[in-house]
C-alpha cells in the first residue's frame, strides 16, 4: 500500500502521516526516511521538533538526502515513512553542478520511488503543496516547482491513497473515502 | 467555535456573514480587542493571520492570546487566510509567521465544532 500525503507548511501533515503509518503498518518494522539536510540552527531545530514528535512511536530513523532507493541495502520490507519529498527534490536538483533540470530530477526520484514501492509493503510519502502563492520566482525556483509538481502528479497516480491535510484535517483526494461537500 | 479558512480574496467574510443571517455580527478586523460584549450578536474575528503577524512583530505569543480569547468567547467564528501553500520564504520571520499561522489553525480546528474551507465564495465543510 502506497499513500501520498500533501499539505502546506504548518498544516499538520507530518503528525497525520506518523499517526497513519502507525495505524496501517500492521506490526511491521517502521522506518522514518529523513531527507532533510542540516544547514543551520533552524534546520537542526526543525529536525529536533520532528524527532520529539516521533519519539516513543517506534520509528527507526534513516537519513538519506539523495538517492533514497539506497536504503534497500539496509532494509528489506517493512513500513517506510519518507519525509519530505520537497526536500528530496531540492537536494536531487541542486546538489548537482550545474543543477539538474526538472525532467532529470523527476526521473531520478520517480525511479527510486518505484524501486522502493516494489519492495515495501507499506510506503507513506509526505510532500509539500508549494504552488499556491502566485509569486513568479527566479528561473531555478520555477524549475524546482515544475519538478515537484510533476513528481507529485506521478506519485498520486502510483499511490493507492492520496490525502491532503488542511488545518490538521485529512481530506482524502484518492482512495476509498472521497471529500464530501458542505 | 467555528474556523473558516481559504486563500486570499476567496469570499470568506461574505460566506460567514451570509451563514450568520439574520443574526447581527460584530466583526473584529485583524484584532482581538472587543469594545462591547457580543451578547446576542455573532462574534467574528476576520484576518486572523494578519493579527498573528502583528503579534509576532511585537514579540507576543499568538498561541496563548488566541487560546485565551477562544476560552472567553467559545462561540467565536475565526477567519484566516491559508498562507502555507507556497515556496518556503527565504526570510526567517516570514517562515516563522507561516509556520505559526498554520499551527494555530490546526489548534483552532481541533477545538472547533465546524471547519469550513472557502474557495470561490463556496464553503466546503471539512469538519
Amino acid at each position: 500500500m502506497m499513500v501520498l500525503i500533501t499539505g502546506g507548511s504548518g498544516s499538520g501533515k507530518s503528525a497525520y502521516a506518523e499517526e497513519l503509518i502507525s495505524r496501517i503498518s500492521g506490526g511491521r518494522r517502521k522506518y522514518y526516511l529523513a531527507t532533510m539536510q542540516v544547514f543551520d540552527g533552524e534546520t537542526r531545530a526543525r529536525i529536533e521538533r520532528h524527532r520529539r514528535q516521533r519519539s516513543g512511536k517506534g520509528f527507526l530513523t534513516i537519513e538519506r538526502p539523495v538517492a533514497v532507493s539506497g536504503v534497500l541495502r539496509e532494509i528489506r520490507g517493512g513500513a517506510v515513512l519518507l519525509e519530505c519529498m520537497s526536500n528530496l527534490a531540492a537536494n536531487e536538483m541542486f546538489s548537482a553542478d550545474p543543477p539538474r533540470s526538472a525532467g532529470e530530477t523527476a526521473e531520478s526520484i520517480l525511479g527510486d520511488v518505484a524501486e522502493l514501492a516494489g519492495e515495501l509493503e507499506v510506503f507513506v510519502i509526505v510532500t509539500n503543496h508549494v504552488f499556491d502563492d502566485g509569486i513568479l520566482y527566479d528561473a531555478s525556483t520555477m524549475e524546482y516547482c515544475k519538478a515537484l509538481g510533476s513528481i507529485n502528479e506521478r506519485l498520486a497516480e502510483m499511490a493507492d491513497r492520496v490525502v491532503e491535510v488542511v488545518a490538521g484535517i485529512p481530506l482524502v483526494l484518492k482512495g476509498e473515502e472521497r471529500i464530501c461537500g458542505s | 467555535m467555528k474556523l473558516v479558512i481559504g486563500g486570499f480574496a476567496q469570499g470568506k467574510l461574505g460566506y460567514v456573514l451570509n451563514s450568520c443571517r439574520p443574526r447581527e455580527c460584530i466583526v473584529l478586523d485583524g484584532s482581538l480587542s472587543l469594545s462591547e460584549e457580543p451578547g446576542e450578536k455573532a462574534l467574528v474575528v476576520n484576518h486572523l493571520h494578519s493579527w498573528i503577524r502583528e503579534c509576532l512583530l511585537r514579540g507576543g505569543h499568538p498561541e496563548e492570546e488566541v487560546l485565551a480569547f477562544a476560552e472567553r468567547h467559545p462561540d467565536c467564528i475565526w477567519i484566516s487566510d491559508e498562507i502555507g501553500n507556497g515556496i518556503v520564504p527565504v526570510d526567517a520571520f516570514e517562515r516563522e509567521y507561516r509556520e505559526r499561522t498554520g499551527r494555530i489553525q490546526v489548534m483552532l480546528a481541533e477545538r472547533a465544532e465546524e471547519v469550513v474551507r472557502v474557495i470561490c465564495g463556496i464553503g466546503q465543510k471539512i469538519k
